[in-house]
């Protein structure tokens, strides 16, 4: 027997034993339990300890809205905290831990908490903390952390994996209880594309908790063959343990499917899936949370609601005690009596608010109408409880029902407001509900078996008419309407001792007046002055009854009170959920260059670029230092030839008749006059007449050219350029595709570059200086006609090319270019030489155009056309952009040559305070260059050009230096070009 | 003879590999190559179409089979179709379909842009569901459909060719993430 | 949120992206006497009605079309989609 509070009946497979272990005792359950049905069948009631005052905490629900049983779930890094012991399905070697305690779950040292309880009322921390000031970092917020939280997180990387996808469907019912089960075969019936989702383990809802009839046989039975049809059906979609958690524009649903969480391992398989659904209708079917009543005591383990008790009788085949007490305001609440003595469970009491006649006739038990429970007694679970008449009951669980609350959350998830019905003291769906959405069965008040059942049916009519179905002859099922009558009754005003309303943050009925009287009336205050609501439940049995006692102090209707704001998710989602399979090297894809295996071959060093795996620089035996790597490139490169995998730069081929006139409106300066055969730099600007990218056109043919930009800004550019196209001059006869993956290409740079070229390139190519000279480019052929194209460019500043094939060509042609280069000594060479050429050379780049950057910074005022009208043309001329004395981009030595630069450091003349109004521009980019063998930089400052020769301060406060610097000229080496001719 | 010889290499090696009833193999002998329309050129088109490959030109969103070079029309962009094919040169790709085509389009050669995958099986719509967003029921996406969409922050084209077949299309750089991508939703749904 | 596409029928926002309110199509003429000022107020002066607004978005991860989407930045509620093009010829551009 699995536990001597195990009852005949219910769902549970009494075939299989599942072993399991909760704070270190063995027990048994079966397949079917839950952890807290199990546990209550071993008789535990002490779960876990609340929030705030370490009070015992035990099962309070037999659902997700738990606030209670929260408990520590698996082992080592599965450990999972927070966890909700009513939703967790039993498994075979399940472990489970209490929480929120130190020393152990019996004896709790923060008890001590629960002594301090009149200091630690609601505001405590923000009228106690905070003075003085200095104990804050030092004192109070140390002991908070310690005390603060309830589970323990493992502290190490989820072992688990987790992933996503996407639904689609013509309607989605959230809840498989009567109303989502009969829309769904109304809807399945007629051909319609149907995803049902529920959160349980067993589609059903209510009907498995109850004993309700359903077209003549056990609700329980019906649900079951209901399912079975539905799953039957090739369109309709059954998601079971699924949440549907957040109501998104348009259709858009997210839902947690919990996928292994109910096995001992995940084998491999994600454990839970984010699924984002997309529908044209959805049918909230989400059903009602029983609420409680507030009174004194009534935190103590033991004390349930009603339901609850009912459907650990009725499915799990548990008695949640042995003497037991019934606490309603409403005719529901009875039938948890009814259900108990028909299962052979003594019920002590029945005790209704109501002063009217009893609703039934209980065997054994005292009726006491309009009764009210005032206290509690029993340590670590009820031992009993007092009347208000004074008279004392023996008890050792009270099942509470204060009425049932709709479960209207996605209904607000697009800011709609819910609207209070009296009559049945319950917030119904009001307006503003999400585009597409309809609300079936106890969600929308239709509390009883029959109205859910005919509103599910004829809710899925109505939305398949809206969808132009035709709907399956057929009616909806057919049940008994139950009595459902029920009062306004929140909380018991003769309690002695403190009466609770949410259970998982400690807020009592107290703190709820005490916020009144201090001024926190709105219920948006009234949550974030006591934290009501605030905890993993979100206040799901605790809310309203809150609203009710604020309402009763303000004199308003709770309709005038209101409710806070209902967010997604719905229910918890783990934040592994939400990344899915994006961790680690998994984060986001990784682009690798034509040459990256090659690369990797040579023991190249990687950097991330974007996206892509760029070689930095490439080790030789015998270096440790990456300056020896760089310095070695750099000065082979200069000296006689190196090659560089420039394929991550953008390349947009443009053709049409009107593709020259097209360049010119993009690129700042003129490209109309550009030669078939020719390249040319362009500088292009943002509308604002700030400069954004560079690079690169090249004229294959009157109405072709390929343009080139920067790797970071390669889909910037095209995303423009197809809106100047589309949008700006929809009229031209041009037309952009991406290349970028299409070329692998190589930079070939310095002085032997041309001599290595004539070995690749075929020998019908004239490709000497007079033939090929300084930005030509071509079509060519490569090692025997392969495809190839060829640009005399030159970022380095020395004689070079840049070749390109066919990406499928690219790895073999890096191995040919560094073959037929082993005579000239030829190497790779990486990003980093490549920044240090270009620094020498006073290119700019990335950290040049920093979105602020105008030409005229870049000594590049010229270029801008004025002849012609081109993007940013027009406010680049603004003064300020202009002025005499703006910042120009400079070279930078230091006096010292010994002494280094760093990038980022700010120009400040001799002798000034670096303060922001002596601020005269900054260094932007800085090189060690082992030509000149000191350190250079680039920087923008003002004036710079008639500052040639003077000495300014390179100040960087963050590093701690302080260099003094000659202002020259950005060009470095060969300010003539003389080596790029040649 | 040149002195050096230039190898071709596919995206993916020439990945084949089955998991269960799925099997998922690069597919590297296609060429692919865009034709642009010419503003005002669409009735040119339709001739040169009609006459260079014997198709008709398909609308943004489908794709069209010709009467050679077995080729597929695939419509990507108003303005814009790929034409995916084995051609007789992969070298001179775009020139075979410059040349059937004439003036009447704007062509380039796209073959080396993309890595092709080819998912076939009675699982590959389970495995997709976790990357792809489209709806891919065949009501609304039938055989012939294609579509330029995002898996996993990378570009993809999918062409449904069959009931259980898709034709997966990602840049060539990350051939082999969005490889990992497909696997991974391979191995998380099959079994 | 859901874009539908008036050449491929509803697709994910998430294939687009958003480059903001369709006045920007109305670039202004670069030889007018008051271009300066024109074009300040084209760069820098925009509406952000609460209610209907006209955007345009980018379908980046699909077909590569700019489209102009009217929306109720209160309900979120598309009413219309256009192809950019269309709009800017109707607008006059391609003269």
């Amino acid at each position: 027997m699995s536990g001597p509070y195990r009852i005949d009946g219910g769902a549970i497979d009494r075939g299989r034993s599942l072993a399991f272990r909760f704070d270190g005792r063995s027990m048994t359950g079966h397949p079917g339990d839950t952890l807290a049905s199990a546990l209550l069948a071993n008789g535990v009631r002490l779960v876990g300890r609340s929030f705030k005052y370490h009070r015992p905490r035990g099962v309070f629900s037999a659902g997700s809205e738990e606030p209670s049983a929260l408990v520590e779930l698996r082992n080592g890094a599965h450990r999972e905290p927070n966890t909700r012991a009513t939703v967790a399905e039993l498994f075979d070697g399940l472990e489970a831990f209490g929480q929120n305690y130190r020393g152990s779950l019996r004896h709790d040292l923060l008890a001590v908490n629960d002594l301090l309880a009149p200091f630690l009322s609601a505001g405590f921390y923000y009228k106690t903390f905070m003075w003085p000031k200095s104990f804050w970092e030092r004192v109070y917020e140390p002991a908070i952390r310690a005390s603060a939280g309830l589970g323990r997180l493992s502290g190490e990387a989820d072992p688990d994996s987790y992933d996503k996808g996407f639904l689609h469907c013509d309607l989605l019912i959230v809840g498989a209880g009567p109303a989502g089960l009969a829309a769904a075969l109304a809807a399945g019936r007629s051909g319609a594309r149907v995803i049902l989702a529920d959160e349980d383990f067993v589609m059903g809802g209510r009907l498995n908790a109850e004993t309700h009839e359903v077209n003549g046989r056990s609700g329980t039975d019906w649900a079951a063959k209901a399912v079975r049809e539905l799953a039957s059906m090739d369109r309709v979609r059954l998601l079971l343990r699924t949440t549907v958690v957040g109501a998104w524009d348009h259709g858009v649903y997210s839902a947690l499917e919990r996928r292994t969480d109910h096995l001992a391992a995940s084998n491999g398989k994600p454990r839970q899936i984010l699924w984002r659904i997309y529908s044209k209708r959805a049918i909230l079917a989400a059903g009602a949370t029983e609420r409680p009543i507030a009174f004194g005591g009534n935190d103590r383990p033991g004390v349930m609601l009603a339901g609850a008790v009912r459907a650990y009788a009725n499915r799990f085949a548990v008695g949640a005690g042995r003497r037991v007490g019934l606490f309603t305001n409403n005719d529901d609440g009875w039938r948890t009596a009814a259900d108990l003595t028909a299962r052979g469970i003594e019920v002590a009491a029945v005790i209704d608010v109501r002063d009217r006649r009893p609703l039934a006739d209980v065997p054994g038990a005292r009726i006491l109408m309009g009764g009210r429970v005032t206290a509690t007694w029993g340590r670590r679970g009820l031992k009993g409880v007092e009347l208000a008449s004074g008279e004392r009951i023996a008890l050792d669980c009270l099942a509470v029902s204060g009425g049932w609350n709709p479960n209207v959350h996605l209904t607000c998830h697009h800011g709609g407001r819910p609207l209070w019905r009296p009559e049945i003291t319950a917030f119904v769906p009001g307006g503003g509900l999400p585009e597409g959405m309809t609300v079936a069965g106890a969600a929308n008040g239709t509390f009883t078996t029959a109205a859910a059942l005919a509103g599910g049916h004829r809710a899925a009519a109505a939305v398949l008419d809206g969808l132009g179905v035709s709907v399956a002859a057929g009616e909806a099922p057919g049940a008994s309407d139950e009595a459902a009558g029920v009062s306004a009754f929140w909380h018991v005003r003769e309690s002695r001792g403190r009466a609770w309303l949410d259970l998982q943050n400690d807020v009592t009925v107290k703190d709820v007046v005490q916020a009144h009287r201090e001024g926190f009336r709105s219920v948006e205050h009234l949550k974030r002055y006591t934290t009501l609501g605030m905890a993993t439940d979100q206040g799901k049995t605790a809310n309203v009854g809150a609203l009710a006692i604020m309402a009763e102090q303000t004199g308003r209707t709770i309709a005038e009170t209101g409710t806070t704001v209902f967010r997604p998710p719905y229910t918890p989602v783990p934040i592994a959920a939400f990344a899915g399979r994006s961790r680690g090297r998994e984060f986001r894809p990784t682009r690798l260059t034509p040459s990256h295996d090659w690369a990797a071959g040579q023991g190249a060093v990687f950097i991330e670029a974007g996206m892509w795996l760029r070689a930095q620089w490439f080790p030789r035996p015998g270096e440790t230092h990456w300056r020896q790597s760089v310095d070695r490139e750099v000065l082979q490169t200069r000296g006689s030839v190196g090659i560089c995998d420039v394929t991550t730069l953008g390349k947009i081929d443009i053709q049409g008749r009107d593709a020259a006139e097209f360049l010119n409106k993009v690129y700042a300066n003129g490209f109309a006059k550009l030669a078939v055969g020719k390249v040319r730099y362009g500088l292009m600007l943002r509308e604002d007449g700030i400069a954004y990218d560079d690079g690169t056109t090249a004229r294959l043919g009157d109405h072709h050219f390929v343009m080139t930009t920067t790797t970071a800004n390669a889909v910037l550019v095209f995303r423009n350029m197809e809106f100047a196209r589309q949008c700006l001059w929809p009229g031209l006869d041009v037309h952009l595709i991406s290349a970028t993956e299409q070329w692998a290409q190589f930079a070939v740079a310095g002085p032997n570059s041309r001599s290595l070229l004539r070995k690749i390139v075929d020998p019908e190519h004239d490709i000497s200086n007079e033939a090929f000279p300084f930005m030509a480019c071509g079509e060519i052929g490569v090692c025997g006609g392969t495809p190839g194209r060829l640009f005399r460019i030159s970022f380095s500043g020395e004689l070079a090319y840049e070749i390109a094939v066919p990406a499928r060509y690219g790895e073999s042609l890096m191995a040919a270019l560094m073959a037929a280069g082993e005579e000239f000594d030829a190497f790779a060479y990486g990003t980093e030489a490549l920044g240090v050429m270009r620094v020498e050379k006073g290119h700019a780049a990335g950290p040049e155009l920093i979105g602020q950057t105008t030409a005229r910074m870049l000594g590049m005022q010229r270029t801008v056309s004025k002849k012609k009208d081109c993007i940013g043309n027009i406010l680049s001329e603004r003064p300020e952009m202009n002025r005499e004395d703006g910042l120009e981009l400079m070279g930078f030595r230091p006096i010292d040559r010994s002494q280094e630069l760093s990038a980022g450091a700010h120009f400040l003349a001799p002798g000034a305070e670096a303060t922001m109004e002596n601020d005269e521009g900054w260094l932007t980019s800085v090189a060690w260059s082992p030509e000149l063998g000191h350190a250079i930089g680039l920087g923008f400052i003002r004036n710079g050009h008639a500052r040639v020769g003077e000495t300014v301060r390179a100040w960087d406060g963050v590093r701690g230096r302080d260099v003094p610097v000659e202002i020259v000229s950005a060009h470095f080496l060969d300010p003539d070009g003389e080596r790029l001719r040649g | 003879m040149a002195e050096f010889a230039l190898k071709a290499r596919a995206p993916l090696d020439g990945y084949a590999r089955t998991f269960g009833t799925i099997s998922l193999a690069e597919e590297a002998g296609l060429s692919l190559v865009s034709a642009a329309v010419p503003q005002g050129g669409d009735d040119a088109l339709a001739a040169a179409l009609a006459a260079g490959l014997g198709a008709a030109r398909p609308a943004t969103g489908d794709s069209a089979l010709c009467d050679r070079y077995g080729a597929r029309l695939l419509g990507m962009q108003p303005d814009q179709m790929f034409i995916l094919f084995e051609a007789p040169d992969p070298d001179r790709a775009a020139e075979t379909v410059g040349d059937a085509l004439g003036p009447a389009a704007y062509v380039t050669d796209q073959s080396d842009s993309w890595a092709m995958l080819r998912i076939a099986g009675a699982g590959a719509r389970a495995a997709l569901e976790r990357i792809c967003m489209l709806d891919l029921d065949a009501a609304a996406f039938p055989e012939g459909r294609v579509a330029r969409t995002v898996m996993e922050h990378l570009a993809v084209i999918i062409l449904r060719d069959g009931t259980d077949r898709f034709l997966l299309m990602s840049p060539r750089s990350s051939a082999r993430s969005f490889l990992h991508a497909v696997e991974v939703s391979i191995g998380n749904t099959a079994g | 949120m859901i874009i539908d596409h008036p050449l491929l029928g509803p697709r994910d926002a998430q294939e687009f992206v958003i480059l903001g309110d369709a006045s920007l199509i109305d670039r202004p003429d670069w030889q007018a006497e008051d271009a300066a000022q024109q074009f300040h107020d084209y760069q820098h002066l925009r509406d952000n009605p609460a209610g209907e607004h006209r955007e345009l978005w980018f379908h980046e991860q699909g077909d590569r079309s700019w489209l102009v989407v009217t929306r109720s930045t209160l309900t979120h509620e598309v009413l219309k989609v256009e192809l950019a093009r269309d709009v800017a010829i109707a607008r006059g551009r391609n003269r």
